[in-house]
């Protein structure tokens, strides 16, 4: 698993104190690729992705090994990250009326993310009136001038969107972005995603929105990736008992029948079975699963000891 | 026509429950100028809608669309500008709440995010016999009834609603909702703060409960999707106007107003894969 140039993850693992909140997560993402990240809240998913931007909160340390074309990102001094974060890797985070500056207007807060690694500031000005362009925001001279409250949230996100490529990073890592718009605003944000993205993490509790944008998937359960593979694969030919859970519960049947469902809920991080992480919400889990399966298999790989399919 | 309270259902199916004519609100924004008053906002214009006895109803539209103003009034949270709502044959609009007695009985809300909606002092055994003490219904076994009933341990009454997860604590909701033995159901967007394991959960339980118990469902979503495998009628909200509705299913098939074309073709699906 060596890209020169794109991102490489190898035995990332994320814990607080004695709790493993992430574990043994390896993937990579050649330039170009969009590969989506998928699993329910308290999966492992954001901490996973937080961990690559050196943003895990205090208390909360990470292990393995990350580079991106090259350069390490995890146990690194936060003077190193800092190079990096918003000019190799930026991120576009799920709430934007959080993530923005509500005291400063959009095109200031566009422009700061560049003179931050070194642009001049009147260069970084006329840049940002482009890129806001760029993300499809209308009268972008008008709007450079305006705050956060004054747009609304589709707008908000796409000046995060513009935030994020500002500096022309080679990974772009989306935290559910679309959660939180409506869904013809929404797909107009994916197209727009899929369209700029240089080499794209695509995070999301939603298969559907996956299957729009990405090439790849990663499904985490527990803190672990259980598969992974082409989204066609995966989708079509789930193997993990989780994966297969999932999509049958994502496709409504028609009225008046029972939905297909996973039973139980997603346990408190450090509550999960030692074993398969599943292994206790599993209908085929046995005395196998006690111990914990690998992930195996090239290109489609899973970690079950009862696969489907 | 008025039916006397506690008519069951199968007698006069179809004949509406609620009914609402020509609701318009209109909002007035802070003003901005000492000389004039600040910009109105049409929340609702004209809107109408009949649901029937039984049925399960339908409301979809986006944020902004005025499906949230229309809940609002329909559950006398608020009071229309314009028109007139009844339930179950009686008057809503224009009384004090005094006079609601029959309304509060009759209608209950779920609503979507049950972190919030829930008040995180309160043991789940007060908040599911809180509508009974505001009615001054007896309590007795009826929570312990409840909890089975969403299928919640008899242990939960004494816990906290931090102590459930996020499913667990919208049957909660439900349960609370049910207490005063409704006949009508209103779920706001019941399942959007959900995982998808659990929302099939939530939405089978549903199912049960208003089969079971003869509710009449007024469901807002803003996935069509999901509408069409709750309810069967449909209306779709944009601009504070229902611009379309009718049977889910033909709706659903062929869409006739543009806006509902834009909704359904921008919802993404799995069904491309297979």
């Amino acid at each position: 698993m060596l890209t020169v140039d794109g991102l490489t993850v190898d035995g990332l693992g994320v814990r607080a104190g004695d709790t493993e909140l992430v574990r043994e997560v390896s993937f990579s993402i050649g330039p170009g690729e969009r590969v989506g990240l998928i699993g329910e809240s308290g999966s492992g998913k954001s901490l996973t992705a937080l961990s690559l931007m050196g943003l895990l909160p205090e208390g909360v340390t990470a292990t393995g090994r990350a580079t991106l074309a090259g350069r390490d990102l995890i146990g690194v001094p936060e003077s190193r990250l800092k190079r990096l974060r918003g000019r190799d890797l930026s991120m576009v985070f799920q709430e934007p009326m959080t993530a923005l500056n509500p005291l400063m207007r959009v095109g200031a807060q566009v422009a700061e993310v560049m003179t931050l690694h070194g642009r001049g500031r009147r260069e970084a000005r006329a840049r940002a009136v482009e890129l806001l362009e760029r993300v499809r925001l209308p009268e972008p001279e008008q709007l450079a001038r305006a705050y956060p409250h004054q747009l609304s949230g589709g707008q908000r996100q796409r000046v995060m969107l513009a935030i994020a490529l500002a500096n022309e990073p080679a990974l772009l890592i989306c935290d559910e972005p679309t959660t939180a718009l409506d869904v013809t605003v929404q797909k107009r944000m994916l197209d727009l995603i899929a369209e700029v993205a240089p080499a794209l993490l695509f995070i999301t509790h939603d298969l559907a929105v996956v299957a729009a944008v990405c090439e790849r998937v990663l499904v985490m359960y527990g803190g672990r990736v259980v598969e992974s593979g082409p989204i066609r694969e995966v989708f079509t030919r789930p193997r993990h008992r989780y994966t297969e859970g999932l999509l049958a519960a994502s496709r409504l049947t028609p009225r008046g029948t029972r939905l297909p469902t996973i039973s139980g809920s997603v346990p408190a991080a450090g509550h999960f079975p030692g074993g398969c992480v599943f292994g206790n919400r599993c209908p085929h889990a046995d005395a196998l699963c006690e111990t914990v399966p690998a992930l195996t298999g090239e290109g489609h790989a899973h970690a079950c000891r009862h696969p489907a399919g | 026509m008025p039916t006397h309270a506690g008519t069951p259902r199968a007698e006069n199916p179809g004949e509406p429950l609620i009914e609402a004519r020509g609701l318009s609100r209109v909002y007035r924004r802070p003003r901005t100028s000492l000389l004039r008053p600040g910009a109105a906002v049409h929340a609702l214009r004209d809107v109408s809608l009949t649901v029937g006895r039984g049925e399960r109803y339908g409301i979809v539209g986006e944020s902004g669309s005025g499906k949230s103003t229309l809940l609002r009034l329909l559950c006398a949270l608020d009071r229309p500008t314009a028109g007139t709502i009844a339930f179950d044959g009686r008057p809503v609009t224009g009384r004090p709440e005094r006079d609601l007695r029959f309304l509060r009985e009759n209608l209950q809300i779920v609503f979507q995010d049950p972190m919030s909606s829930l008040d995180p002092r309160m043991r789940v055994r007060d908040l599911v016999a809180e509508p009974l003490v505001a009615l001054g219904l007896p309590v007795g076994g009826r929570v312990a009834e409840l909890l089975d009933a969403v299928g919640l341990p008899a242990g939960a009454a004494d816990r906290y609603p931090h102590q459930f997860s996020g499913g667990q604590r919208q049957r909660i909701a439900i349960a609370r909702a049910l207490a005063p033995r409704p006949k009508a159901l209103v779920a706001d967007e019941p399942v959007s703060a959900l995982d998808v394991s659990v929302r099939g959960q939530i939405l089978n339980l549903l199912a049960d409960l208003v089969d079971e118990l003869g509710l009449t469902l007024v469901f807002v979503s803003h996935d069509l999707s999901v509408v069409r495998h709750v309810c069967e009628t449909v209306a779709v909200m944009h601009h504070g106007e229902i611009v379309e509705s009718g049977p889910v299913d033909e709706v659903w098939a062929a869409p006739a107003h543009p806006y509902t074309r834009a909704l359904l073709e921008a919802v993404p699906t799995l069904e491309d894969l297979t």
